[in-house]
């Protein structure tokens, strides 16, 4: 469990980056802090796992203050993932580098051993292989892979899906998922909304240094207040389903949908109220995306040449922003 | 507080001095620091170091750099004050003795080192990077190559630095302690010279590439779109100089 | 006009080619993005068109890349400079100023601009990407965002015909992502400028791009507007490739014979056809 009672923080003592924050997590929780960058996120993760102390008020890792923790003690109950890999890979194999915590730990054996031997079978990582000549996605699965080895009851996310293309993102976001439905609580700072919407249960939204909503993934993500003051933009699905929503009459499940099968149930639920008419109009659609079909096959010049020229107007619309 | 070595803005007379003169003054007055051992004169110096860095509103930096130079002096002095059996014996030791000769000596080196490096630093924090490279390209007439390697290399040391204290905060984080004896730490941070070398031979070679897509190789003596005049300021600035450069010298010859 | 006939390359420490069979002609003006899975070849191709390959990194160089007419083996690598601004990947080791002005001024004062010029030229680049006011900023005390949008500026005074930015969003949170998306295709519509970008963000390629490129395994596998290649989502998918989570919706619909409109790419385009669908 972590703590953060009226926690003010500032690097060299100069203006304050992080201004009275109060939250707790409880052992098990899967929290997304989200916000713009130097909204504070950053430091408030330095902070949790004591690598930074507050200026003023406490943090507390299981009822301990951080001022308190011993920097191994620290270690061993949370697990810190970096944004960039690089810094934290230090060994020569992928092995060494597996079981460098251990050792840092001064827990080094069989125990240990066995561990990474699981661990390198469960990622089918190459034991042997220099970690600076894999790729920037196997580097961060590796630099995860080193923490969790570990397992610290809690890890803490720095954007980790920074800087990795879409199947590794997955990759890594699935071990993450795995851990915390085994009990591992999970803290991540995350600027991708998809992957926030998809994994967290609860969102912590920041801005200038302050908490300025902390609740249900979708309930701050719904927030227009919220969503303005951290520029946040929500999930595609949660945006559509927002527009939908003003409109009058629109249905309350179409205008809640924060999924895509929340979405695909709500509407085919609304069209089936409304019967034939709606195949008739599906049929309709189905004829002009036929017909429109067709036309995409046109070059790549002529959609050029059609933009600029729809751009032309939209920029005079634009420049009274 | 401005990182280590890194532009402070500002508009004191120091930041207004021709970047070209503000190098060769920095240069003069540490060459009269090395030329005099006369303590009285030398902290005359350092006074006057000391308050061309408050002029300028650079008095924590300079506290910082002190405390730097002073720890760096401080195991020369200790070397000198073991070595040098000068003046009135206070401490007897097997191979010699400390005296008041050896007290003044180490005395003069840690202030000959500070007063000698503040100028120096001073010059990079009232001094924007591209200043010195294109006035040291236009009027001291060094190769624009070598300009930009040395500026780029100062420039460097920053990031370099912070990445060593990003790599060292990962290393905390998973448990190392690097609190503790200065054998322990530097015996913790040999291994993460790897990480930073990596780091750092990646960002040296973008930003090569990423200077020579710029037309780093069409830059000539020409190039600078600034220019640096000389003004009665600078002038006189440099005739501080020298005469404290010559105060220096004359003092050695003189033997005091 | 940027020209690949049959391009193949491999790095002379690489054992087989990165890029290979590349045909494709991006016409002026076009807003180009090129996706892939990590490894794809995607870097190698910007490279190719800024001259990095073979200049900086040599190798084995087949087929031809032209640039507006110039070749870019038989070119040096200023003289594509000249017409190709590049922002690298790098921000932080791109900059070579303590202050934006004077990061501005870089490269204008190589290229030799007219003394005369170069006030104004300043004063654009920074105005066109919104950043006036951090003219006499340190380049330290800036932001994320804010770095980015200074070196895309310090290359645009330039005024270079083609643009080529490697990912330049990538550590940006997704409201500054915009912004620069926003600005850059202004400012590319205003200027005529080809813009090719290498990006993850899929769902801001969608939205900007003219034209989205698919690479895998150092082959295109698509190049064609973004609604023709979100067509094939599923394929998408399997190369690695994300898709908008607005096209995924309207696709799942399509699926359950919900919905028979066009490819959607965006937010707006999917409310607009969800709309239709309900009326």
């Amino acid at each position: 469990m972590i703590e953060f009672k009226n926690v003010s923080a500032s690097y060299d003592g100069e203006l304050a980056v992080l201004r009275d924050v109060s939250f707790t997590v409880g052992d098990g929780d899967f929290v997304a802090f989200v916000g713009t960058n130097g909204a504070g996120k950053s430091t408030t993760m330095r902070l949790a796992n004591g690598l930074l102390k507050p200026t003023a008020g406490e943090v507390l890792v299981d009822g301990v203050p951080t001022t308190a923790l011993k920097t191994s003690e620290l270690a061993r109950r949370i697990g810190f993932l970096f944004q960039n890999p690089d810094r934290q890979i230090c060994c020569n194999t992928v092995r060494e580098e597996l079981l460098f915590g251990f050792k840092a730990l001064g827990e080094e054996g069989p125990a240990a051993e066995e561990r990474v031997d699981a661990i390198i079978e469960r990622f089918g990582f190459d034991a042997d292989a220099e970690p600076y000549l894999l790729n920037r996605g196997t580097r961060q699965l590796l630099a995860l892979a080193s923490i969790i080895v570990l397992a610290p009851p809690t890890i803490i996310l720095d954007e980790p899906t920074t800087g990795l293309d879409f199947r590794e993102c997955v990759k890594v976001m699935d071990v993450v998922r795995e851990l915390n439905e085994g009990g591992t609580t999970v803290i991540t700072v995350c600027h991708d909304m998809e992957v926030v919407g998809d994994f967290a249960r609860r969102v912590i939204a920041m801005t200038g240094g302050r908490v300025v909503a902390d609740g249900a993934t979708f309930d701050v993500l719904r927030d227009g207040r919220v969503l303005k003051e951290a520029h946040i933009l929500p999930p595609q699905v949660t945006e559509v389903s927002m527009i939908l929503g003003r409109d009058e009459g629109c249905p309350e499940a179409i205008a809640q949908a924060d999924t895509v099968p929340q979405m695909v149930a709500a509407i085919a639920q609304e069209l089936q109220l409304e019967g034939r008419a709606a195949a008739e109009a599906a049929a309709l659609a189905n004829d002009v995306a036929a017909a429109l079909s067709a036309e995409t096959v046109a070059s790549a010049a002529a959609v050029v040449e059609a933009k600029a020229m729809l751009g032309d107007a939209g920029a005079d619309g634009e420049g009274g922003r | 507080m401005a990182k280590f070595l890194e532009y402070v803005p500002g508009n004191s007379f120091l930041h207004r001095m021709n970047p070209s003169v503000k190098l060769i003054c920095a240069v003069l007055f540490a060459i009269a620091c090395f030329a005099t051992s006369n303590l009285a004169f030398l902290l005359v110096l350092l006074v006057g170091a000391l308050v061309l860095a408050a002029s300028c509103g650079l008095g924590r930096e300079t506290a910082g750099l002190c405390r730097a130079v002073f720890a760096f002096s401080l195991i020369l002095a200790v070397v000198i004050l073991l070595t040098t059996p000068h003046g009135v014996p206070l401490v007897p030791l097997p191979w010699g003795f400390i005296g008041t000769g050896s007290l003044l000596a180490a005395l003069t080196v840690i202030v000959r080192l500070m007063a000698a490096a503040i100028p120096l630093f001073l010059v990079f924090y009232v001094t924007k990077m591209n200043d010195i490279t294109n006035s040291a390209v236009k009027q001291l007439h060094v190769p624009y190559k070598y300009a930009f390697t040395f500026t780029s290399t100062v420039h460097f040391i920053p990031v370099f630095m912070n990445d060593m204290a990003g790599i060292m905060e990962a290393q905390t984080a998973r448990g190392v302690e690097f609190d503790g004896s200065l054998v322990k730490k530097v015996r913790l941070m040999i291994p993460l010279c790897v990480p930073l070398l990596v780091s750092s031979v990646r960002k040296t070679n973008s930003a090569a590439i990423a200077a020579e897509v710029r037309g780093f190789n069409l830059r000539t003596r020409e190039s600078g779109y600034k220019d640096y005049p000389l003004g009665a300021g600078d002038w006189g600035a440099l005739a501080v100089c020298v005469l404290v450069l010559a105060a220096a010298i004359a003092l050695a010859a003189l033997g005091l | 006009m940027i020209e690949f006939k049959e391009f193949s390359f491999r790095y002379r420490e690489g054992e087989a080619p990165v890029v290979r069979d590349i045909t494709l002609s991006i016409p002026d003006g076009c807003f180009v993005g090129i996706t892939g899975a990590a490894g794809s070849g995607k870097s190698t191709l910007t490279y190719a068109i800024n001259g990095i390959i073979p200049h900086c990194y040599p190798g084995d160089f087949y087929g031809s890349v032209t640039v507006e007419g110039l070749d870019t083996v038989e070119a040096s690598l200023t003289d594509i400079s000249r017409v190709v601004g590049s922002v690298c990947q790098d921000i932080d080791s791109q900059m070579v100023s303590t202050v934006v002005e004077d990061e501005i001024l870089y490269g204008l004062e190589n290229f030799a601009v007219p003394k005369d010029e170069i006030p104004a030229r300043v004063d654009e680049a920074l105005g066109a990407m919104g950043i006036a006011d951090l003219r006499d900023r340190t380049i330290d005390s800036l932001s994320g965002g804010q770095k980015q949008k200074v070196a895309v500026a310090s290359v645009i005074a330039l005024q270079p015909r083609v643009l080529v930015l490697d990912e330049p969003t990538a550590e940006l949170d997704p409201a500054s992502s915009v912004a620069v998306f926003d600005l850059l295709a202004r400012y590319a519509r205003e200027h005529g400028t080809t813009v090719v970008v290498v990006e993850q963000k899929i769902a801001l390629l969608s939205d900007y791009a003219d034209m989205l490129v698919i690479v895998d395994g150092g082959r295109i596998r698509f190049a064609d507007t973004p609604d023709a290649v979100l067509a094939h989502s599923d394929e998408l998918l399997a190369l690695g490739v994300n898709v908008p989570r607005a096209t995924t919706l309207m696709n799942a619909l399509g699926a359950q014979g919900l919905y028979g409109g066009p490819t959607v790419r965006n937010v707006a385009g999917a409310a607009a056809a969800l709309k239709e669908v309900l009326a």
